[in-house]
């Protein structure tokens, strides 16, 4: 898996532990730039008439060279669960499906001849360039999540986590037992905030404005300026405790938001893989039905 | 009576731990409240949530506050009654109160209070929640649907609408069709009205668009040359390209076909003008590959073209115009049987330019005769009428022999045997009358005297008409005569005065297979001489004014153009791409190049922009 390379390297020196993004002294990196290279002065040294498109004789080259690449791009899914070592090691593969995979921006743009519209070959060309954007993104956050990932967890496991909160969440229940009716309403609002709700957007973002336990403080907080003698002292105890929970509120979203942008990408880069392929099929097939 | 509270809670191990409490009292008091009877210490409960009071020896009944609700045997209220022979459950927040059927003989209400345990806490923290899984589709159920989606609308539909539509004409050329989908591009601006009809040239699945579908809207378009003649005057290719060829072959793709050159799906794009290289490719040694053609080899008209081969009326096979291409050069002649100076008609000074002014008032010449004058162009402006006697020349050469009450009687042009007959027929009608003595009923003086002398007197006159009318048509066929001048007389047999003419002919288009329009010639600058129109414009390329012989072949010579046009990138004012005169698909009228440029309105106006309509000629407005 891609996580894996980096982690293991740690980007440090040494065979021992070479990331798949330098592997073999980049060697994927200079094959991938070779190629696009190529490729590019081919494209600019050809004379297409009236000018580049996807059916002239280097249209149709560069457009069988870009479908080989994403079937075999695609193929990592299979190789990846099964490891070897070697020259066909499963990190040497994973270095060329990065550095292959943005080789084909440049041979299936050159492909395209630059020229897109509302149809089915423009689609699949999006599809690509989706696939591979989200793919850029996953390699570029493995290398600068993870550090902040465990960071943001002050050394607590997620379990925790979970149960610092579960903790704060009976002591809120017991101080909150003198609390008046409307107050104990909006402390139920605390208790009752999933931590892990919200839809995805909330977990990228990390924002969550209508959070039980935000709205809580900041009711009690007002009560409790306002309050006096016995009351406030409750009203007190309570508020310490929501300030408590929203702190390990924002430690437990913080890392769920981390894991979310990690994550993400996946639901992006895999299930549009396949997409890619019916959508290159589906253009394959029209350009020679409609020869 | 009395309540008996049993608090039943669950210690860590699962233990159950009962605790038992009495109150002495009708009511009871439900509540978070400290001093609640039954204490429930959960913030979902009221401090003062509910009451239970005995309201008959066998009723309990059950009252929650203002705004507060209890569920009692599984229904919300606010009020209700349990039945104490039976028993009940009232849940307050999460407490369970379960009122227990009171025994026979007691007075004493037992009620257990407990808090059942609920597996919603492990559900909100599991921790397989903290991954985005949680909360997203299936990475494999939306790559399912969205593949399906993808192959069901860009590939099935488009497919399916092929074959719905298949062979409908009528159908397929209006609305939405589903293999646009495919269309990889707009179609260029002259079969935009295609874009809904793909089928109109994708006839058959997985067969490239073959020249049969272009050949049925556009009947008139013809090959270039014989296609194995075309394939063998194409130059060696070079590798990529010969190649390409090999592999287009393999797939049904030969080279030749329309598409190979009119490509489309390239966008609402113009057809472009025909490169001249794409020209030069075959025609720069043209010979070396076909060894027995005529054509000589031509790559740029300003250094590599043949001098122009005009096809000239060089000979008559009796009364048959015999055509040749000939080179043009000094000694090219032409032989159109007619005789005519055009030095003498276009001489600023004599007697033509005498007459000219003499008559400018009936006929709108000028000082002296100009081109225009006799020349009438054809209604495109390309080219020109053939002269036509009566009306071109007739204004100064007139065929008029007689008047007869202020009209002139002519000559009839082009039948010299009608000439004949006119001409005697003025001699006989104006002869002397048949003298009385000579007819039968007439009174005559006795005495065959009489009447002898005045038939010898009639005899004679008639025969002196005769002999006058003999010398005028000899007049007229012979030098000073009115046809004598212009044409070729054919002598008549000894013995008859049937004089005959020479046939004329000229050819309307002398250059068959290069364009020429004269109308865009109208107005020329040649570089470093002063911009000339009319009769001038004319002069710059055609040498009338020193032409003595109508057999003179007057048409320009190439370097007469090169001195206006030049190759496709030239110093020259004209840049002349092969296209401009020839036509790739030899069509005998305006090659497409100039015709796309009118219909464009970026017409090619040689010299001078814009050139004005030229006012009708003088020739033309008398007609």
């Amino acid at each position: 898996m891609a996580s894996r390379g980096l982690q293991a390297s740690g980007l440090s020196e040494g065979t021992a532990h070479e990331s798949f993004l330098r592997y073999r002294k980049y060697r994927w990196l200079k094959i991938g730039a070779i190629l696009s290279l190529l490729t590019v002065i081919i494209y600019l040294f050809v004379d297409v008439q009236p000018r580049h498109n996807g059916g002239s004789w280097l249209g149709y080259l560069l457009g069988t060279i870009g479908a080989l690449l994403i079937f075999w791009l695609a193929m990592l899914g299979i190789r990846k669960r099964a490891m070897t070592r070697g020259r066909w090691s499963l990190k040497a593969w994973t270095s060329a499906h990065v550095y292959l995979g943005l080789a084909l921006i440049v041979v299936g743009t050159l492909h395209s001849g630059f020229q897109f519209g509302w149809n089915v070959h423009t689609l699949a060309y999006a599809l690509m360039m989706l696939v591979i954007v989200s793919g850029i993104y996953g390699i570029s956050v493995y290398g600068l999540l993870p550090q902040g990932l465990s960071d943001s967890r002050s050394e607590m496991t997620g379990p925790q986590m979970i149960h610092s909160i579960n903790q704060l969440d009976k002591q809120i229940q017991i101080s909150a037992q003198p609390l008046s009716d409307e107050d104990s309403a909006v402390v139920i609002g605390s208790l009752g905030e999933d931590p892990f709700g919200g839809g995805v957007w909330r977990r990228l973002s990390g924002a969550y404005p209508r959070c039980g336990n935000g709205a809580a403080l900041r009711v009690i907080r007002a009560r409790h300026d306002e309050a006096t003698g016995k009351e406030a002292q409750a009203l007190d105890q309570v508020l310490q405790l929501l300030e408590k929970k929203a702190a390990g509120l924002q430690r437990l979203r913080g890392y769920i938001r981390r894991r979310a942008l990690l994550e993400v990408w996946l639901f992006v880069h895999i299930p549009l893989t396949f997409v890619l392929i019916a959508a290159l099929v589906a253009h394959v097939v029209s350009v020679f039905f409609y020869w | 009576m009395a309540f008996l509270l049993r608090s039943i809670s669950r210690s860590a191990e699962g233990r159950e731990i009962v605790r038992t409490s009495r109150v002495d009292d009708d009511l009871l008091k439900v509540g978070r409240d400290p001093d609640s009877d039954v204490h429930l210490n959960d913030l979902a409960v009221a401090l003062h949530h509910a009451s239970l009071e005995q309201v008959s020896p066998t009723r309990l009944g059950v009252s929650a506050e203002m705004g507060m609700t209890v569920d009692i045997d599984g229904s919300t209220t606010q009020f209700g009654q349990i039945d104490l022979n039976v028993g009940g459950t009232i849940k307050v927040g999460p407490f369970l109160l379960r009122v227990l059927a009171v025994e026979l003989g007691s007075e004493d209400v037992a009620i257990d209070v407990s808090r059942p345990e609920s597996d919603e806490e492990d559900d909100r923290f599991d921790t397989r929640r903290f991954a985005l899984q949680s909360v997203m589709p299936g990475k494999r159920a939306m790559a399912w649907t969205l593949t399906l989606g993808v192959l069901a609308l860009f590939l099935a539909w488009p497919i399916w609408s092929f074959f719905a539509n298949r062979g409908d004409a009528q159908q397929t050329a209006t609305g939405f069709h589903a293999d646009r989908l495919w269309s990889s591009g707009s179609l260029s601006a002259s079969h935009s009205g295609l874009r809904d009809n793909c089928q109109a040239c994708h006839v058959t699945p997985f067969v490239p668009v073959q020249d049969e579908s272009c050949k049925a809207c556009h009947t008139a378009v013809h090959d270039h040359a014989d296609p194995s003649r075309l394939q063998q005057s194409t130059p060696n290719l070079g590798g990529i390209r010969r190649l390409q060829q090999s592999v287009g072959n393999l797939f049904g793709q030969g080279p030749g076909r329309c598409v190979e050159c009119h490509t489309e799906h390239e966008g609402p794009q113009e057809i472009p003008p025909t490169p001249q290289q794409f020209c030069a490719d075959c025609h720069t040694d043209i010979r070396s590959r076909l060894p027995d053609t005529r054509l000589a080899s031509a790559a740029n008209f300003e250094t590599a073209h043949p001098e122009f081969q005009p096809s000239v009326l060089i000979q008559w096979d009796n009364e048959r115009p015999q055509m040749r291409r000939v080179a043009l050069g000094p000694n090219a002649r032409e032989r159109s049987n007619l005789k005519f100076p055009h030095d003498l008609h276009l001489a600023p000074r004599g007697g033509v330019a005498q007459m000219a002014r003499r008559l400018a008032p009936r006929f709108g010449f000028g000082d002296a005769m100009q081109c225009a004058d006799c020349h009438v162009p054809s209604p495109d402006g390309v080219r020109f009428q053939p002269v036509d006697m009566e009306g071109d020349c007739g204004m100064c050469h007139s065929l008029a022999f007689d008047e007869l009450g202020g009209t002139l009687r002519t000559l009839r042009h082009g039948s010299p045997a009608q000439v004949i007959g006119d001409i005697r027929s003025l001699y006989r009608a104006g002869g002397p009358q048949r003298p009385e003595e000579l007819s039968a009923g007439a009174r005559n003086r006795p005495g065959d005297v009489n009447q002898i002398r005045a038939a010898v007197q009639f005899a004679r006159a008639r025969a002196s008409l005769g002999s006058r009318a003999d010398q005028a048509i000899r007049a007229v066929f012979s030098q000073g005569g009115a046809c004598f001048d212009c044409h070729e007389v054919v002598q008549p047999p000894a013995g008859t005065l049937n004089y005959g003419i020479r046939p004329v002919a000229f050819p309307t288009r002398y250059m068959l297979h290069g364009w020429f329009d004269h109308r865009a010639h109208g107005i020329v600058q040649r570089p470093g001489q002063a911009r000339v129109e009319g009769s001038a414009a004319c002069a710059s390329c055609h040498r009338a004014p020193t032409s003595g012989q109508a057999s003179d072949l007057l048409l320009p010579d190439l370097t007469s153009c090169r001195a206006c046009h030049g190759g496709e990138s030239t110093s020259l004012p004209v840049a002349s791409t092969c296209a401009m005169c020839h036509d790739f698909h030899m069509d005998g009228g305006t090659p497409a190049m100039l015709l796309r440029r009118t219909v464009r309105g970026r017409r090619w106006e040689t010299t001078v922009t814009p050139i004005r309509p030229q006012p009708r000629p003088a020739a033309a407005q008398r007609r």
